[in-house]
């Protein structure tokens, strides 16, 4: 089991040049600590034009930052949106490489399609095509990577043949993961042999499903880049107190005040009818709220079953569950619209770090081998 | 435009976070519909046509046009529904309704700013059950093989044009219908009455539209400026409306302001 740590940067109103930068400065002195209490992973998304849901609209700088600022962690770009209209893929290529480079082979590169009206409709993009240029994206970047003369014709995008620069320092390149929020995404992932990375808290029952289908299914893919990475990470929250009843009180109106904000968005299922949007995006899941057995410990305590709220113990049993249902990581976000004050993240950090991850995990060693694929190298490379 | 300034202002002394409308409701009520007693049956419309078009506001409007008891969405948008029921417990008749897409606590919802129909028994029948409140109006639906032309004229000015071409078909489940929220007086006093709606389509397209008329004070508010339209179908089958099950209040969020009629 590998534990991360995850930012969307949600920024409460009123807005203000001070507030961002807060956000922005909170979470990489998360970062740092993340890294030094033995988090496996940061993970920062890409969103635009979602007010305060999240402002994290230029991850790759953010997490240069936290590759300059850190000695192990390592670095999600979680997840490029792979639509050319918000990025060419030689760029996403390009910087995606750039960040390898710096973070020493730490990088991890997560791939999606965006499922809010408000950002395609910024950048004119046809919802009807995203699964389409996702899709393309996720088979010539290892290519862009790994060729000294790369050239495409497709349907996105086209270019002669040049040699994309630099090289990512991971050879052949870093791992590729897709965000699942919609059901079957999961299985688009397994068929190419890219992570599955869960950004949607979905219950246990379903992601038990999704995760037996995407191992299944990832036996026979055909990867579409030079290895297969067969993980699975879930995404969740984290407030970990000694006493529940604290957690409680603190955790929840996070958790709560993320997904309001969530449910503030246009999804494109909303607001265009097509074919490749047929579920609310994350909030979907949130909608969803699945009723636990009365004797399982999180109703006992009054919390919400499978999430990471609660005292070391729940957590630990939380995460015991997570575990047998084949989840290999699960990535935290540790505050929203920066409800709890920054102290209290740090102390949360310190203890989840003190007394539920060693009952999981080593931390990860400064000096082990930057990158140790855990699939098979793929035929004829 | 000053009551929106005040609204910011106010909120972020409050150190609110929370998006929500800032309608004056009292203004709101002066068009509000009234069911005397919430009906039991369903109703249905009836081997009908439903044009519909999302389209993105002046973002000056997000707040603007909602009760307090609801969010805006990011960016504000409104849909246009143009129905040619062909059956019904009325009879046939045409409605418009213009709707400011919301959020009621975390449901998507439309909520009604105006609405025009055609026939007086279908005027007195959808307040009495629904609790919308429409004005009268000549309306038009007009469908050919290669584009779909809806028009809605009140005194003869034409308040809604929209051309719409190039239709292309789409599977029934491509569509999604939101609920909707109608303030109305009902027995338990001034709410937001949530309508669902139940198609059983037989057809979808969707189709490019373009505006050649839209005049907004006509469908509830001047701040009612159509920007970028963002998409439009045209969908043939049967509406299901079942009874009223939930109401809002208008002024308190649905978290602890959502009562059951029952």
């Amino acid at each position: 089991m590998k534990f991360g740590i995850f930012f969307e940067l949600s920024t409460p109103r009123p807005f203000s040049r001070e507030v961002e930068w807060q956000v922005y400065h909170n979470a990489l002195e998360q970062c740092r600590l993340a890294d030094e209490l033995g988090f496996d992973h940061v993970w920062a998304v890409e969103h635009h034009f979602l007010e305060e849901y999240s402002h994290s609209s230029a991850p790759e700088v953010f997490l240069a930052a936290v590759a300059a600022q850190t000695q192990r962690i390592r670095i999600g770009h979680g997840a490029v949106v792979c639509v050319p209209e918000m990025n060419h893929p030689v760029r996403v290529a390009e910087r995606a490489a750039a960040l390898d480079i710096i973070s020493n082979g730490r990088l991890e590169v997560g791939t999606a399609r965006s499922s809010t009206w408000t950002e395609l409709g910024g950048f004119g993009v046809n919802p009807d095509d995203t699964k389409k240029t996702w899709d393309e994206f996720v088979r010539v970047l290892p290519k862009m990577w790994t060729q000294e003369e790369f050239s495409w014709h497709g349907k996105g995008f086209s270019m002669p043949s040049r040699n994309v620069l630099p090289k990512p320092y991971q050879d052949p390149h870093p791992p590729l993961w897709v965000t699942v929020t919609t059901p079957g995404t999961e299985l688009d992932a397994a068929d190419r042999g890219l992570g599955c990375l869960g950004v949607s808290s979905a219950g246990y029952e379903e992601q038990e499903r999704r995760t037996r289908e995407y191992h299944r299914r990832v036996q026979v893919c055909e990867p579409a880049g030079g290895f297969i990475n067969d993980q699975v990470h879930t995404m969740n929250f984290l407030y970990c107190h000694e006493d529940y009843r604290k957690a409680r009180r603190v955790g929840l109106p996070m958790v709560n005040s993320f997904n309001i904000a969530n449910t503030h968005l246009y999804w494109t299922r909303e607001a265009y009818p097509t074919r490749a949007y047929q579920t609310l995006g994350n909030a979907g899941a949130h909608m969803k709220p699945k009723k636990p057995a009365v004797d399982d410990p999180s109703v006992v305590k009054g919390l919400p079953e499978g999430v990471g709220i609660g005292d070391p113990e729940h957590l630990i049993q939380t995460i015991k569950k997570w575990e047998s249902i084949g989840v290999t990581g699960i990535n935290f976000l540790l505050n929203a619209m920066e409800m709890i004050p920054q102290q209290q993240v740090k102390d949360s950090m310190k203890l989840f770090a003190r007394e539920v991850m060693p009952k999981f995990h080593r931390p990860a060693q400064i000096d082990e081998a930057v990158f140790t694929p855990s699939g098979t190298a793929a035929a004829g490379r | 435009m000053t009551r929106l300034f005040l609204h910011r202002v106010e909120r972020r002394l409050r150190g609110d976070n929370m998006l929500v409308g800032c309608a004056d409701i009292d203004e709101l009520q002066k068009h509000a519909g009234t069911i005397p007693r919430f009906a039991s049956e369903p109703i249905v419309f009836e081997d009908t046509t439903c044009f519909q078009l999302g389209v993105e506001l002046d973002n000056s409007a997000r707040e603007a046009l909602l009760p307090s008891g609801l969010h805006p969405t990011i960016p504000a948008s409104m849909v246009v529904q143009v129905f040619n029921v062909r059956q019904s417990i009325w009879g046939a008749f045409l409605l418009a309704v213009t709707r400011v897409s919301c959020r009621s606590g975390v449901r998507a919802r439309g909520f009604t700013l105006g609405a025009k129909v055609t026939t007086a028994g279908a005027r007195k029948g959808l307040e009495s059950t629904l609790g919308l409140s429409a004005g009268l109006a000549d309306i038009e639906l007009q469908e050919t093989y290669a584009q779909t032309r809806v028009g809605v004229a009140l005194s003869g000015i034409q308040i809604l044009e929209v051309q719409a071409l190039d239709p292309e078909p789409l599977s029934t489940s491509d569509l999604q219908f939101t609920g909707t929220l109608n303030l109305a007086n009902t027995p338990k006093g001034l709410r937001l009455v949530q309508v669902e709606t139940v198609p059983q389509l037989s057809r979808v397209e969707r189709l490019q539209s373009s505006f050649s008329a839209f005049h907004g004070e006509s469908w509830g508010s001047p701040l009612l400026q159509p920007r970028q339209v963002i998409a439009s179908t045209i969908s043939r089958g049967d509406f299901l409306m079942p009874p009223i099950r939930f109401v809002c209040k208008p002024d308190e969020l649905a978290f602890t302001g959502t009562e059951s009629v029952t």
